[in-house]
């Protein structure tokens, strides 16, 4: 059983990232944004663009919306998960299944909510203040995350505004999303 | 010179005797184990087998070694920093803990070799179904989806080898890693959890009082670092230490005081000290003799043999008490003691080693192992007597007959007056004992016998509320002729075990492992997708996806080894996980459990073993309590059958009338025991089983040597009545024990033993008659 019981760890950091499931942060003010989301890959020249749109409030939760080149729908509203695929199909997510869906919560709802302090115990938290807003650097602490991604910049207006999120991943890989409050057109960075 | 000859050579047989059977036990000890603790050794061998043997000693040694440690406090930075001391503290003071990260990197690196084998049966039925139109919404599911945040979407462009870490088990679902910690909120608290290992058996002394170091040390550690924060531990070496100190506690006020109350009994009947030694020598050599006769058939000693063996031997003081009585206050001369005990000496011998021997027939190693030991050492210590008293106890002594040495035989002399509350008293108290009777309840949960420690108990059931999994009810064994065939069954089993009890989390092999079919119908499903190049280019166009990204799965494919993930590579990156293969005669078995947040129903468990071929549950503890059970039943007939035989040779020696008569008081006395301990409540298990077979061999000894001797002679109402009070002295002290199990055994041998003397007299004719 202790073979069993660490490899089961193991695997649960894996699976899991750094991120712990039970943490609830505060729930931020209702925020809507679309934004575009830029994926480069270590060598492939043109970067995957999509377009989306994110929303969160109280009631209706996490909604994260892909609506170009295809059509998909992610929603999270308490330990309930759901995602709806490009072909339409829509299929339901086991939190027990899908560790990623603490960490998304995680990031998004913390980043969201203003609160950093959550953050505090899975990165390096370093926060610059910039002409209009801040700039947050997350670096992940040596762990499971690290092994994935190399630090995440989160540029804010004011707090619990994102603007712009980026992840670099230790394959090289990039992520870009950038925000733009409902309403204005947003730009690929 | 005739006497000397003789003293010689009765010194000569005896020490030639016991040093032949003690030098053939250390040809044949064995050395490894001489002394056997494991209690399901006690079981048949047949009904043992080999991979059974070894999953019940992992199984008990990955519970028994581990410790689990949970810091909590509101403060979540500070309770980090006092749960890592914690943890610095519990390594400093020699336990382990896993080294989790090393084995992250290599299983990473071996499952991201291999991740094409890994497709699960619903994730390659798609893909089949589906074809290059699947792939490519998995993929775009997989840029899409907000996951793609906390993972690296080149290592991993249809998400699938996510899906797959996703979906092994964890052993606390709510805890997640943080470093060395595992963490959870709880109530507003933020828990930390640690978990170490002793590296000696938690069970052994140097382990547990290690166990119980490293933790003083960790709690300090924590209360420096943060004072408001909790600490709190659990683990079976907590429980053994707290439970070896309180037995060493209690033994040692109870032995001392035994002890002193009969060195102080005896030295006031005798004055003299020869009855202590000759007593000890006694004692030590007949379980000396019977620890060697145990060793010599069967290579070494169980601890229930050793620990309800020697308690038996305690029915060999009555022949020295016997010698003793006739010596210091009988009627004859020094030279003549053998003579007069003789006859009460070897009946009493014939039949206590009768009803020992029955039990040889037992079939069942503890009970066979019981038989020889208690045969041997009654044979050893009537050896004593005989050939070694006479030599030492040789001149005239000068202690006068006092007062206590001469009630116990007013006592038996007044009994034995003809009274009709002879017969109607013992039918008196029968009557009383019937509702106790009818009251009598049985327990063999080998739980029941123990005290564990309050605190201990409640901080444990904390631990595992707040940790939301409870220890699983046993482990199942999945047989089969080679790996890949105990896989699949491991695979059929928790498919059955997912639809008869959802709750469960099986944790096994097959789990980390998928099964060569699967992992080949995994690459076969790749394999017909990359073969169609032109569809995928196709269906990743379609989708808004750039064709270059098909292009490049497809020489990751072509790169790939395209082979299903070995065990022996698993092993090689994780070897711990080969503790759950063990290799059999026949071929292997896989060792499984299941966690749950709720009591598992063992039944349901054992209804989905029993549905599926080669699979068994095992239950470790129910097996004990099977092992006791089938001990104490057994043990019940044959002592029942040992008592017709036993009936048989009183009824050669002395008639059937007296017969019946001298097995009178001891059955009645079995009869009150248990009558007194239906009115109590106590259950009847293997201790009290022990103690009423200890019971009934006094009792018959008591009627023996009265029987012998008559109530003329002083000697034997002496010995009985030393034999009594001494009984009651070493055994009967126990019911004050906190201990339930020595508490049962001390409550029955304290009112049996009682009743075995007051119903003494019984055994003898009315005094009327016998001088008729």
């Amino acid at each position: 059983m202790t073979a069993l019981r660490a490899a089961c760890t193991a695997l649960c950091l894996l699976a899991a990232g750094a991120v712990h499931a039970a943490t609830t942060p505060r729930v931020p003010a209702a925020f809507s944004a679309r934004f575009v989301e830029t994926r480069s890959l270590p060598g492939f020249d043109t970067p995957l663009i999509s377009h989306g749109v994110l929303s969160v409030d109280a009631t209706r939760g996490f909604r994260w919306e892909i609506t170009a080149p295809y059509h998909y729908l992610f929603e999270m509203n308490g330990a309930q998960a759901r995602e709806q695929l490009p072909d339409g199909s829509v299929r339901q997510l086991d939190p027990e299944q899908a560790p990623w869906l603490a960490a998304v919560e995680q990031i998004f709802l913390g980043a969201l909510s203003g609160n950093t302090v959550q953050l505090q115990r899975y990165f390096e938290v370093h926060m610059q203040p910039l002409a209009q807003g801040r700039q947050i650097t997350l670096t992940p602490r040596p762990g499971p995350l690290s092994q994935a991604i190399v630090r995440i910049q989160v540029v804010e207006s004011a707090p619990g505004r994102p603007e712009q999120i980026d992840i670099r991943e230790t394959s090289g890989g990039r992520l870009q999303l950038r925000f733009t409050p409902t309403g204005a057109s947003p730009t690929a960075p | 010179m005739n006497t000397r000859l003789a003293s010689v050579a009765r010194c000569t047989i005896w020490l030639a005797s016991l040093g032949a059977l003690c030098a053939f036990a250390w040809l044949r000890l064995d050395v490894q184990q001489p002394i056997n603790t494991d209690i399901l050794a006690a079981l048949p061998a047949q009904q043992e087998s080999g991979a059974l043997r070894v999953a019940n000693e992992r199984s008990r040694d990955a519970f028994i070694n581990e410790l689990l440690i949970l810091v909590s406090g509101t403060d979540a930075p500070v309770t980090r920093e006092a749960a890592l001391a914690a943890y610095t503290a519990l390594l400093n003071s020699g336990l382990h803990a896993e080294n989790s990260g090393r084995t992250l990197q290599q299983l990473l690196a071996v499952y991201q070799a291999h991740h094409f084998a890994l497709l699960d049966a619903k994730q390659t039925a798609r893909l089949n179904r589906g074809g290059a139109q699947a792939l490519a919404t998995d993929v775009a599911v997989s840029l899409a989806s907000p996951a793609g945040l906390t993972s690296s979407f080149d290592a991993d462009p249809g998400g699938y080898l996510t899906g797959f870490l996703s979906r092994l088990p964890r052993p606390y679902p709510a805890f997640l890693p943080d470093g060395p910690l595992l963490t959870a909120l709880r109530a507003g608290r933020r828990n930390y959890l640690l978990r170490v290992q002793v590296g000696a058996s938690g069970f052994s002394q140097a382990g547990a009082a290690l166990a119980v170091r490293a933790v003083h040390a960790a709690r300090d550690a924590v209360r420096q670092t943060c004072r408001t924060c909790e600490f709190q531990a659990t683990g079976a070496p907590l429980f053994a230490e707290a439970a070896r100190r309180e037995a060493q506690r209690e033994s040692l006020w109870l032995s001392v005081s035994s002890t002193v109350l009969i060195m102080l009994l005896i030295a006031w009947v005798f004055r003299s000290l020869a009855p202590h030694l000759l007593a000890a020598l006694q004692l030590a050599a007949s379980v000396l003799a019977a620890s060697a006769a145990v060793i010599v058939w069967f290579g070494s000693i169980q601890i229930l043999t050793l620990v309800f063996g020697t308690t038996l031997l305690g029915i060999a003081i009555d022949y020295a008490f016997l010698y003793f009585a006739e010596y210091w206050f009988g009627e004859g001369a020094p030279a003549a003691v053998w003579r007069r005990v003789r006859p009460g000496l070897l009946m009493g011998l014939l039949t206590g080693v009768v009803a020992f021997a029955f039990l040889l027939l037992a079939g069942f190693p503890a009970l066979t192992q019981i038989a020889v030991f208690s045969v041997t050492g009654l044979l050893e210590a009537g050896l004593v007597v005989a050939l070694i008293f006479p030599l030492t106890l040789t001149r005239a002594p000068r202690v006068a007959a006092h007062a206590t040495v001469r009630w116990p035989q007013q006592f038996i002399q007044a009994g034995c007056r003809p009274s009709r509350w002879r017969y109607a008293l013992p039918a008196l108290v029968l009557l009383l004992c019937i509702p106790g009777w009818l009251r009598l309840q049985t327990s063999d949960d080998v739980r029941e016998l123990q005290h564990l420690p309050a605190g201990l108990l409640h901080t444990d059931a904390e631990i595992r509320n707040t940790l939301g999994e409870l220890p699983p009810p046993g482990f199942f064994l999945s047989a089969g002729s080679d790996l890949e065939q105990a896989l699949a069954r491991e695979q059929a089993l928790f498919a059955t075990l997912g639809a008869r009890a959802p709750s469960a989390t099986p944790l096994g092999l097959s789990r980390f492992l998928p099964s060569d079919a699967q992992q080949q119908a995994s690459l076969a499903a790749w394999s017909r997708v990359f073969g169609a190049p032109l569809a995928l280019q196709t269906a990743f166009r379609n989708l808004g996806l750039p064709v270059a990204l098909a292009a490049r799965l497809e020489a990751q494919w072509q790169r790939a080894a395209r082979r299903p993930l070995a065990a022996a590579q698993l092993f090689t990156a994780a070897p711990d996980l080969q503790r759950l293969v063990i290799p059999t005669s026949s071929g292997v078995a896989l060792l499984a459990t299941v966690t749950s947040h709720g009591q598992l129903n063992p039944a349901t468990l054992e209804q989905a073993a029993a549905s599926t071929p080669g699979i068994e549950f095992v239950q470790p503890l129910a097996r004990v309590t099977e092992t006791f059970h089938r001990i104490r039943v057994r043990a019940t007939w044959l002592v029942v059958i040992g008592y017709l035989v036993i009936f048989a040779l009183l009824l050669w020696r002395y008639g059937r009338r007296e017969a019946l008569r001298m097995l009178f008081p001891p059955l009645l006395a079995l009869g009150i025991t248990l009558g007194a301990l239906g009115w109590l409540r106590e259950p009847l298990n293997i201790f009290v089983v022990v103690a009423l077979i200890l019971i009934l061999g006094l009792g018959r000894d008591y009627s023996v040597f009265l029987r012998e001797g008559g109530t003329r002679q002083r000697s034997p109402a002496l010995a009985v009545t030393l034999s009594a009070i001494t009984m009651l002295f070493s055994f009967g002290l126990l019911a004050v024990s906190r201990i339930p199990a020595l508490h049962a055994f001390g409550l029955a041998t304290l009112i049996g033993i009682l009743a075995s003397y007051l119903s003494a007299p019984l055994s003898l004719p009315p005094a009327r008659r016998e001088s008729a």
